[in-house]
């Protein structure tokens, strides 16, 4: 039956019958644009935590007491050094700053002496910008900030308040690229010792240390030794991290897919209900193939074709439209859902779609779509010609 | 609540299979209706409208079998993913057994899609006669799978909601590879006798086909999709992961190794379905010459990509990866 007649018959139907496929193509796409578009700014984010993640050092030695983080020695980072299969023992000084009750930003230190961060630096300053950033007390900071700064009429620089109440003025040498936006638009990069000064740490304090362990097999061993090296002393694995990030935005995304299967179920609905009430004219169409020889399972298949085609065809218009919309448009409205704060409003997202992502829409969809519609496609199939015809 | 539940891939997963369970459920009330009351000479009412529910039972088992074979593949490939928030976890191999239920999970789909495959080979010959005169059996078939796809659907739901995502699971070299001197493969074999086995048990089904003996070809093939599945795990394997410690039937299916597993299973699977149908189909005196060539051809493809993994190692290298005494 699968010949070029039939098909030639089917596209021929398709277009002379698009009036009557038109409202549940687009209600189809409406449902799917939505979808896409909300897995499509999970998924991104995620794509770029990911690749921000595996730049992430392996461990993070810290000292909790109860539940706060208390600065650590950084003596210890010799003794960290000493231990076997241990490499590229970085110390880092970070914490967060409050403009206002509302408005906070990451304050980093940059230790210029240190080979790795000098490394990853590289991509921020050039090579003669490093030292005219490092002559002046200066900073670099993430767009987010940059905007804040400005509304606020700190265009060139800010007085930050160090924790003993003093004025420490701090000029903005460079402002971060927004492409990295979703990491960066509430830093503050600053050297080492300023940024000591400003989150209230002493010289020889340190906020945590970072460490790599090449051999993978000797990570478990290895962890033990940190944990044991002083008393509460917390290790942190980068897998703890991503195990971390990928809860939290399968809790934002999976909330939502849960109230979704709501509009799918709805989709469902609809769809039988339109297919149920199949015009008269349908019949009477199914009926003449029938009496011209059809047989009940050439009728149904050319029905479910006509179903796939409408499936595929909303199904590339929906994800095409939610990729304009997310990634073309920055995805206005929908975006805060996944980022609440303030200063992320001026993320772009990295464009990234895997294909995971599509079949689960496809998988989803066309589950639904075909379920709903075979059995009243079958009853429209099965109806006697002397029937519709009469 | 299991923070598996709110996996993207979880969800749209458990979601279309609870949908397609309830198609299966349709399908199943009417197959029982077609094995009590099937009479072709009657010319009743009731016989008519079950010869047009014979259309919808045949419709949506097609639609199962496409949904099933995609969902089996989404479903690996969730697992694979799932490594990421299961602790201890590197590749599907230790999600699936984080508990009980995987294996047995993974078992039952397989067997589900042999059952619906089977099913629409029947029903295609079925049609082709004049008097349905395979329709009580094609009947006895769909019931049979549907009673499968309810197992499924109970395991699916068992499974992940027993996965503790706070207890580390074993890595697929704790669960394949280090067993501290223990031999993991079947009735005392070593590689030698296994890859012996693995030849030696592909020229025989191949030929029992092609000589069409029902008996020696259940058997063989029976026997080579055990072997030839330790053959890959234990053997073959290594070679596409170009490792001796790297014993799993999961990694290979992930784009580390361009999703080679997905042809490497998919073949063996596939050439073994096609051909247990032959031999069921042969009992009911239709000589399936297609079906036959299609079951020789996938596993002839099936032991020449393993071959080729190996050979193209010994080629670029010189050397096997491992002695074999």
């Amino acid at each position: 039956m699968l010949n070029n007649s039939f098909f030639y018959l089917f596209t021929l139907s398709l277009f002379k019958n698009a009036k009557r496929y038109i409202s549940i193509t687009l209600l189809s796409t409406v449902v799917i644009f939505l979808l896409s578009s909300v897995l499509y700014i999970s998924g991104s984010i995620k794509y770029s935590l990911q690749k921000q993640l595996n730049l992430e050092p392996d461990f993070i030695v810290q000292k909790r007491v109860g539940t706060r983080l208390v600065p650590l020695d950084d003596a210890i980072a010799d003794k960290i050094v000493d231990i076997y299969g241990i490499s590229e023992v970085t110390k880092r000084v970070y914490g967060s700053y409050f403009f206002d009750k509302e408005h906070s930003a990451q304050i980093v230190g940059i230790d210029l002496l240190d080979e790795q961060a000098s490394k990853a630096f590289q991509n921020i300053l050039r090579k003669e910008e490093i030292k005219s950033f490092l002559s002046s007390e200066s900073m670099i900071v993430g767009e987010g900030v940059f905007n804040y700064l400005k509304s606020h009429f700190y265009p060139k620089a800010y007085n930050f308040f160090t924790p003993g109440g003093k004025l420490k003025k701090v000029k903005i040498f460079k402002v971060l690229d927004s492409k990295s936006a979703l990491f960066s638009a509430n830093l503050i990069i600053m050297p080492q010792d300023l940024a000591k000064e400003i989150v209230g740490l002493k010289e020889n304090q340190v906020t945590d240390i970072a460490l790599n362990v090449p051999n993978v097999d000797e990570q478990s061993n290895i962890r033990s030794k940190l944990e044991s090296l002083f008393f509460s002393a917390r290790v942190y694995s980068k897998k703890q991290m991503q195990e971390a990030y990928e809860n939290l935005y399968n809790y934002k995304g999976g909330l939502f897919l849960v109230l979704y299967l709501v509009v799918i179920a709805t989709l469902a609905l609809i769809l039988y209900l339109r297919y149920t009430l199949a015009n008269s004219l349908e019949k009477k169409e199914v009926a003449i193939f029938r009496a011209l020889g059809w047989s009940i399972k050439d009728v149904i298949t050319l029905k479910s074709l006509e179903s796939i085609s409408i499936v595929a065809f909303s199904f590339l218009l929906g994800t095409l439209l939610g990729y304009i919309y997310v990634f073309m448009l920055g995805s206005p409205l929908l975006k805060n859902i996944f980022l609440g704060r303030a200063y992320e409003a001026s993320i772009t997202l990295i464009p990234h779609i895997d294909w995971l992502t599509l079949t689960t829409i496809f998988i989803l969809y066309a589950t639904t779509f075909l379920s709903a519609v075979l059995i009243p496609v079958w009853r429209v199939a099965v109806t006697e010609p002397k029937e519709a015809l009469g | 609540m299991n923070s598996l539940f709110l996996n993207n891939q979880v969800i749209v997963y458990i979601f279309s299979e609870t949908v397609l369970a309830l198609l299966t459920l349709i399908i199943f009330v009417m197959a029982l209706k077609f094995i009590r009351y099937w009479d072709f000479n009657s010319f009743s009412n009731f016989q008519l409208k079950l010869e047009k529910e014979a259309n919808l039972v045949m419709t949506i088992a097609t639609f199962l079998f496409t949904l099933k074979l995609l969902l089996l593949i989404y479903f690996v490939y969730t697992i694979d993913n799932l490594s990421l928030i299961v602790p201890g976890a590197m590749c599907g191999a230790g999600v699936i057994s984080a508990n009980d239920y995987g294996m047995t999970l993974l078992f039952v789909k397989i067997i589900v899609i042999f059952g619906l495959l089977l099913f629409l080979v029947v029903n295609h010959y079925d049609l082709l006669g004049k008097n349905y005169p395979l329709f009580r059996f094609k009947s006895w078939v769909i019931v049979t799978a549907a009673l499968l796809i309810f197992g499924e659907f109970y395991l699916d739901i068992s499974y992940f909601t027993n996965i503790d995502t706070s207890v580390p699971v074993s890595c697929c070299s704790a669960l394949f590879g280090n067993l501290e001197g223990a031999n993991p493969l079947p009735f005392g074999l070593d590689i030698k006798m296994l890859l012996v086995l693995f030849f030696t048990l592909y020229f025989g089904a191949v030929v029992a086909l092609y000589l069409e003996s029902r008996l020696l070809s259940t058997l063989l093939l029976a026997l080579f999709g055990v072997i030839a599945y330790y053959s890959v795990v234990y053997f073959f394997g290594t070679y596409v992961y170009e490792l001796p410690t790297h014993k799993c039937p999961f990694c290979m299916l992930q784009k580390e190794y361009n999703y080679i597993g997905y042809l490497i299973w998919g073949s063996l699977f596939f050439g073994l379905y096609f051909g247990f149908i032959w031999v069921i189909m042969s009992l009911r005196s239709y000589k399936l010459e297609r079906i036959k060539l299609a079951s020789i051809l996938l596993l002839t493809l099936f032991v020449a990509i393993n071959s080729f993994y190996v050979a193209n190692y010994y080629l670029h290298n010189g050397v096997l990866l491992e002695n074999i005494k």
